[in-house]
């Protein structure tokens, strides 16, 4: 096992431990009465989860203190930001440095088939009623590229009579209502204050639930880690201020990060000076990516 | 109430309790702080190391570099997007320089259905023929500044005023702009604006010359366009090409390298660039070892002539004063 997994097994062990105190209380509970047992139950909650556990209340008054004024850092508070993604089909080129920066930035495993972000080509052949598919994961482009470690969109459709063609970039879109949260079991999975979904690795168990749920397929289950994983708009770096690898290496701007609280941010502006449409808006999820120039086959 | 019915409802009290009070135990301090979720983990993930640093951390070293390449077509394309992530550089050690610029550069220029056509795309084979057999994109481009100069200095000078102007430079560019001697260049059918460029170089100090400065120096802005106008309606029909000491055919198959911008017998498609066919070998000669030696500057040049031996630029300077300077020979493409 490597390092990665020793804190789950630490975890573990704790559980177990617990699990074994709790046998022990059952049986003094019983003895004490109802009643006592609950009034117990109720201080040891109290300590135990801390003052902080006020539900829903964004920066709880003791809980702030302890942490500053801000959450999840001292430098960055959560409830002031409203993270938006914007993204521009009409300008992207395809050449891939997205889905490269974005494995090398998040320690994504290097093949083909786990990615967090990745790039749909939409080719129309003349006299073809359906779009032809693909992305960095097609056999074709694994060998253009020459390994699975490198991405690059072969030049198929050179020679073919192309009718349109272009490219969509396509990420998590981190849905104001997402259907992975919902199904997870475990309470692994969470949208945060700013308006991201996060995957706590400590917590999830692995079980694929959420991979299944999500109608955009963004996440992917890391074999080695036993977790699931995806986009998380790269929440190191957006709460230091910087953008996400993806946008920070996109030579041409095809996408677009910021914070929809600030009007004048390049999402904010991008969202109002265009025609912005979502993928999938019928299956309620209501998400936070928004396209400019694509056909309705994309979705 | 029955025995067992009591029993049961014990049973289900019980695991009640058990229940109550397990769940705080088991519950971690900060799940629930914030929603059904661990809060803790939301700085956890946070915390996590930045690997791209952008271009405002590579500023702080590389002031120059930087200063280039943000003035220039490729400000979009940062530093890490071809130099691979900065984290723990310098530290770590250099960033790699990319051994392949053809499969880097055709990433993004390749033509390919699908690219915006803002897009600037080429064919490889038709842009960089030898490409399949090591030609590199940077040969003649630099990828801090990929654009090429081309022709945007109109020139519309009056011949007539040229010629007078001229008089002074014939003693060494000869009456008719055909050089007397091996070593000064034939200005005879030059392109105007690659001769109007020039000369503008001499002047401002971009390029030096013993002889040339002072008489560059003196040149007003009119009398180098109507100089340039002049030489350039000049005919190079009487042009003899002089004595070479390189091997010719040799230098032919080295041509191959430079067609790209001088045209596959030194009659290039863009004015800005100069004319090579039929110019003097002596003047190829100097001129090429100076491009290498970094005397004169040109950022395409100096990638070129980088890997040339002597001999090399004896034989290249052979095959283009063999040929002939007039575009009668339908043989050159655009490339």
């Amino acid at each position: 096992m490597n390092e990665k997994t020793k804190p789950s097994l630490d975890a573990r062990r704790a559980f177990l431990g617990k699990l074994g105190f709790a046998a022990t209380c059952t049986g003094a509970a019983m003895g004490v009465g109802a009643l006592g047992a609950i009034q117990t139950a109720a201080a040891k909650s109290e300590s135990s989860s801390g003052a902080a556990k006020s539900g829903p209340v964004p920066t709880g008054a003791k809980g702030a203190s302890a942490e500053g004024n801000s959450f999840p850092t001292p430098d960055y508070d959560w409830t002031k930001h409203k993270w938006a993604f914007g993204v521009d089909a009409t300008k992207c080129i395809g050449c891939l440095r997205c889905v490269e920066a974005c494995k090398r930035e998040n320690d994504v495993p290097g093949n083909a088939h786990q990615f967090r972000t990745w790039v749909e080509r939409y080719v129309y052949l003349d006299g073809e009623e359906n779009a032809r598919i693909d992305s960095h994961q097609d056999p074709v482009n694994i060998e253009a590229s020459g390994s699975q470690k490198e991405y690059r969109f072969a030049n198929r459709y050179k020679d073919a009579k192309v009718d349109k063609a272009f490219f969509v970039p396509k990420l998590c879109n981190h849905c104001t209502h997402p259907a992975c949260v919902q199904v997870c079991p475990v309470g692994a999975t969470y949208r945060t204050k700013d308006g991201v979904v996060l995957i706590d690795h400590d917590y999830c168990i692995g079980c694929r639930y959420c991979v299944q749920a999500c109608p955009y397929g963004a996440r992917y289950f890391n074999e080695e880690k036993g977790v699931s994983d995806k986009c998380t708009w790269c929440y190191h770096r957006i709460t230091k201020g910087l953008q996400p690898a993806c946008v920070e290496v996109c030579p041409v701007g095809a996408r677009v990060f910021g914070d929809t609280n600030d009007k004048q941010s390049p999402v904010s502006l991008f969202i109002r000076n265009n025609r912005v449409q979502v993928l999938r808006p019928e299956s309620g999820n209501a998400p936070n990516v928004f396209y400019v120039g694509i056909d309705k086959e994309v979705n | 109430m029955p025995k067992h019915i009591f029993r049961l409802v014990c049973l289900i009290f019980g695991g009640l309790v058990v229940a109550l009070i397990a769940i705080p135990i088991l519950t971690v301090d900060s799940f629930y702080r914030f929603g059904h979720y661990r809060a803790n983990s939301v700085p956890e993930i946070a915390a996590q190391e930045p690997v791209y640093q952008t271009a405002r951390y590579c500023l702080a070293c590389h002031t120059a570099r930087v200063a280039q390449w943000s003035a220039n077509s490729h400000k979009s394309v940062t530093c890490e997007i071809c130099h691979g992530a900065a984290q723990g550089h310098p530290a770590n050690g250099k960033l790699p320089i990319p051994k392949d610029p053809v499969k880097l550069c055709t990433l993004c220029h390749e033509a390919m259905p699908g690219r915006p056509h803002t897009q600037p795309q080429i064919e490889v084979a038709k842009h960089n023929p030898y490409a399949s057999s090591g030609q590199q994109c940077t040969a003649c481009h630099n990828p801090h500044s990929p654009k090429i100069a081309t022709a945007l200095v109109k020139v519309a000078g009056n011949a007539a005023a040229g010629k007078q102007r001229a008089a002074s430079c014939a003693s060494c560019h000869g009456e008719e702009g055909i050089s007397p001697n091996d070593t000064w260049p034939n200005l005879a059918g030059q392109n105007a604006a690659y001769l109007a460029r020039i000369l503008a170089a001499y002047k401002s100090g971009d390029q030096k010359d013993v002889a040339m400065t002072p008489l560059a120096q003196e040149l007003s802005d009119a009398d180098i366009q109507n100089l340039a106008t002049y030489y350039a309606g000049l005919s190079c029909k009487a042009a003899p090409s002089g004595k070479a000491v390189g091997d010719a055919a040799a230098g032919k198959v080295l041509a191959k390298n430079c067609a790209g911008c001088h045209g596959d017998t030194g009659l290039g498609s863009n004015p800005a660039w100069p004319k090579l066919a039929a110019q003097k070998p002596g003047y190829l000669v100097n001129v090429l070892k100076s491009f290498r030696a970094g005397l004169r500057e040109d950022p395409m040049m100096a990638g070129a002539s980088r890997s040339l031996s002597d001999t090399d630029i004896a034989n290249l300077a052979a095959y283009y004063a063999q040929q002939s300077c007039q575009p009668a020979t339908q043989g050159r493409k655009t490339p």
